[in-house]
C-alpha cells in the first residue's frame, strides 16, 4: 500500500509536471517542446517553454509542496483535519503584510517574505490566544477556525483599504495578492521559494516526532515527555514561515494545505515524517495541476489560481465538516 | 545607440528595425497606425477599437499583467508596453525571451510628444511620428486660441457610479478641457480618477457635467441628482466616448467635439 502510495505520487507529479509544460494558451506540438528543452529549436518556442512554462511549473510545484507540507503540520500540532493556513487566517495576515512590504518597497527575496512571516505571525498569535482566551486555556477546534476565518475577513478589509488609500502606482497589485497566482515566475523566485520550502519543510521533518505525540493529544504528549506548549507553538510558526513564502510568491492560495493532507492520510500514512514529505509531493501536484488549469481554461485570460483551489477546496471542506458531525 | 525608456531600462535603436510588434496599450497601438506602421503590429489588447482596422490585428489578451506566453507566440520583435508596476514582471519577462521592450508612460498630453519620439526612433520612422504629433498638438493649440477669450463652463466629468469617480487633474481630461474653454471643478486633486462623493459634486454646482451614455441615464432618474437638473443652466453633456477615451493620436480631434460641446454657440 505505501510503496504503491509512493509511486503513484511521483508518478502523478512527474505527469502533472510534463502536461503542465507542453500544455499552455499557445498550442506547441511535443516534439517542439522538447526540442526547446534539449536546446536546439525555434527560439520562440524556446522562450516560451524555457522563460515562462518551465519556472511557473517550478513555483507552482513549490507552492503547493510549502503548502502541503504547512496544512499536514497544522492538522497534526493543532489535532485538527480542518486545520490549514488559509482558513486559520494564518494566509490572510502574510498577505497583508506582504502588501505593507510591496507599499514599502522592500525586496522581492527577502523583506516581502519576511514582512509575510511578520504579518503571519501576528495573526496566528490572535487567532490562538483567541480561541485559547475563549475556550478556557484550551484551543478548541472549532474556535479556531471562527477565529481564523474572521481574522481572515479583517485582513481582507485591511488591504481594500490599503487599496483604496495608497497610491495606485505603490499596491495596485494588492487584489492579485488576494486572488492568487503563479504568473510572476522567474528562476530567482523559485530559488528562493525553494530555499524557504527546505529550511521549512526540514525544520518541520526534524520535529517530526514532536508533531506525532502531539498528535495523540496533550496528556499523550506530556507522558513521552514532550514540552506540549513549546513543541506546538514552534511546529506552528515553522508551518506559519511556509505558507507565508508561498504569500510573498503568489498570492493568497487557499485549502491546498487542507485538502492534500486527507489525500496523504487516506495511503495509511500517519507518522509526521513521511506524512510531510507525502504532503509535498501531493500538493506539489495538485497547485501544478490548478495552474494548468488556470492557465488553459479561458486563453488568454486567465483564471486567478486562488480561484481554482478554492473552487476544489470549499466542496472538499464541506464534505470533511459533515463527516466530522457524523463522528 | 541607446535610449531610456519610462522605466529606466535601456532600448538599442537601429540595429534591427522591428517587423513584427506587439502594442500592449491602445494608446500605443493607435499611435503606430497613425503613423503609418500598423501594418507592422502583430498582436493588440482585446481592449483595442481605434482605427477599425486594428480589429484584424491578432488580440492578445490584457494588455497590465498580460498573459507573456500568448505575446510570444505572435513571435514578436519589439513589445510596447506601459509603463505601469504591475507591467514591471512581464518586462523583464520579455528581456529573458530575448525580445525588444519599450515600456511608456502615456497619461497626460505632454506625454504625447515623448512617446511618439521615442516610438519614431524605435520602430524607425521619426519622420512619421513627428507628422502625428505635430498635427495633434497644433489641433489642440487652435482650440485653444479659439476658446482663449470666453468665459469658461465648470464641469464636472464623471466617469464612475460606484463608487464615484471623477476626472481629476491629474487626467489628459482635466487639461482639454481647459483647452477647450472648460474649468474642471476637480482640477485641484492630483489623481487622475479621484473618488469624491456625490454631496461634494453638488456643493461644487457645476455649469455643466459630463459623463458617458449610460451615466447620463442613470443621472437622470437618480434622486440625487433632481434638483441640479431642474435648474436650466445646467447641462449634461455626453462626449463621443471613443475620441476621448485615451490619450492617443484622437486627442485633437476630442478637443475640438469637448469646445463644441462646451460652447454650442460658437461652434462652426
Amino acid at each position: 500500500m505505501r510503496v504503491r502510495f509512493w509511486i503513484a505520487a511521483l508518478v502523478a507529479l512527474g505527469i502533472a509536471a510534463v502536461l503542465a509544460v507542453a500544455l499552455g494558451p499557445v498550442a506547441l506540438s511535443p516534439a517542439e517542446v522538447w526540442s526547446a528543452i534539449v536546446g536546439r529549436g525555434d527560439p520562440t518556442v524556446s522562450a516560451i517553454v524555457l522563460t515562462v512554462r518551465l519556472p511557473r511549473v517550478a513555483l507552482a510545484a513549490c507552492v503547493g509542496a510549502a503548502l502541503g507540507m504547512s496544512g499536514a503540520a497544522m492538522q497534526g500540532t493543532l489535532r485538527n483535519a480542518l486545520a490549514e493556513p488559509y482558513l486559520l487566517g494564518v494566509s490572510g495576515g502574510a498577505a497583508v503584510g506582504a502588501v505593507i512590504g510591496v507599499a514599502l518597497r522592500a525586496s522581492v527575496g527577502f523583506g516581502i517574505p519576511l514582512a509575510a512571516f511578520a504579518g503571519a505571525a501576528v495573526a496566528t498569535g490572535v487567532v490562538l490566544g483567541v480561541a485559547r482566551a475563549a475556550g478556557g486555556g484550551r484551543a478548541d477546534v472549532r474556535l479556531l477556525l471562527m477565529g481564523g476565518v474572521v481574522v481572515g475577513a479583517f485582513a481582507n478589509a485591511v488591504i481594500m483599504v490599503a487599496y483604496a488609500v495608497a497610491p495606485p502606482e505603490t499596491v495596485r497589485g494588492a487584489l492579485w495578492w488576494m486572488m492568487g497566482s503563479v504568473d510572476a515566475a522567474d528562476w530567482r523566485r523559485v530559488g528562493w521559494l525553494a530555499l524557504y520550502a527546505l529550511v521549512g519543510g526540514g525544520v518541520l521533518l526534524a520535529w517530526a516526532r514532536d508533531i506525532d505525540a502531539l498528535a495523540l493529544g496533550d496528556e499523550g504528549a506530556a507522558a513521552l515527555g514532550v514540552d506540549v506548549e513549546r513543541a506546538a507553538r514552534r511546529a506552528f510558526l515553522a508551518a506559519a514561515l511556509l505558507a507565508a513564502a508561498t504569500v510573498a510568491a503568489a498570492g493568497l492560495v487557499g485549502f491546498v494545505g487542507l485538502i492534500v493532507p486527507h489525500i496523504v492520510r487516506r495511503a495509511g500514512l500517519r507518522q509526521h515524517r513521511p506524512l510531510i514529505i507525502g504532503a509535498a509531493i501531493v500538493g506539489s501536484t495538485l497547485v501544478v495541476a490548478a495552474d494548468l488549469v488556470a492557465r488553459i481554461a479561458r486563453p488568454p485570460a486567465e483564471l486567478p489560481l486562488g480561484a481554482v483551489t478554492a473552487l476544489l477546496g470549499v466542496p472538499f471542506f464541506l464534505w470533511q465538516l459533515r463527516r466530522l458531525a457524523a463522528q | 545607440m541607446v535610449v531610456r525608456d519610462d522605466y529606466g531600462d535601456t532600448v538599442a535603436i537601429g540595429s534591427v528595425r522591428p517587423d513584427r510588434i506587439v502594442s500592449l496599450n491602445p494608446a500605443t497601438t493607435a499611435m503606430l497606425f497613425a503613423m503609418g506602421d500598423g501594418a507592422r503590429v502583430v498582436g493588440r489588447t482585446r481592449w483595442d477599437t481605434y482605427p477599425p482596422g486594428v480589429r484584424s490585428v491578432t488580440d492578445v489578451g490584457d494588455g497590465l499583467r498580460p498573459n507573456v506566453e500568448a505575446v510570444l507566440a505572435q513571435r514578436p520583435d519589439l513589445v510596447v508596453l506601459y509603463a505601469s508596476s504591475d507591467d514591471r514582471a512581464a518586462a523583464e519577462a520579455f528581456r529573458r525571451a530575448g525580445v525588444a521592450t519599450v515600456s511608456v508612460r502615456v497619461d497626460r498630453v505632454g506625454d504625447l510628444a515623448r512617446t511618439l519620439h521615442l516610438l519614431g526612433l524605435v520602430v524607425g520612422d521619426s519622420i512619421g511620428a513627428a507628422a502625428v504629433a505635430d498635427s495633434v498638438l497644433a489641433t489642440i493649440a487652435g482650440v485653444r486660441r479659439s476658446t482663449a477669450g470666453l468665459d469658461p463652463v465648470t464641469i464636472v466629468w464623471q466617469v464612475d457610479e460606484s463608487p464615484f469617480r471623477v476626472i481629476g487633474g491629474g487626467s489628459y481630461l482635466s487639461e482639454l478641457i481647459a483647452d477647450a474653454g472648460g474649468r474642471n471643478l476637480y482640477a485641484d486633486l492630483a489623481d487622475p480618477s479621484p473618488q469624491v462623493s456625490i454631496e461634494d459634486v453638488l456643493s461644487r454646482d457645476p455649469d455643466a457635467v459630463l459623463t458617458s451614455p449610460a451615466l447620463a441615464r442613470t443621472m437622470r432618474s437618480d434622486p440625487s441628482w433632481r434638483k441640479w437638473l431642474q435648474d436650466s443652466h445646467h447641462r449634461v453633456v455626453v462626449p463621443d466616448t471613443s475620441l476621448v477615451g485615451m490619450p492617443s493620436v484622437r486627442m485633437g480631434e476630442a478637443t475640438v467635439q469637448l469646445a463644441a460641446l462646451l460652447h454650442p454657440a460658437r461652434a462652426r
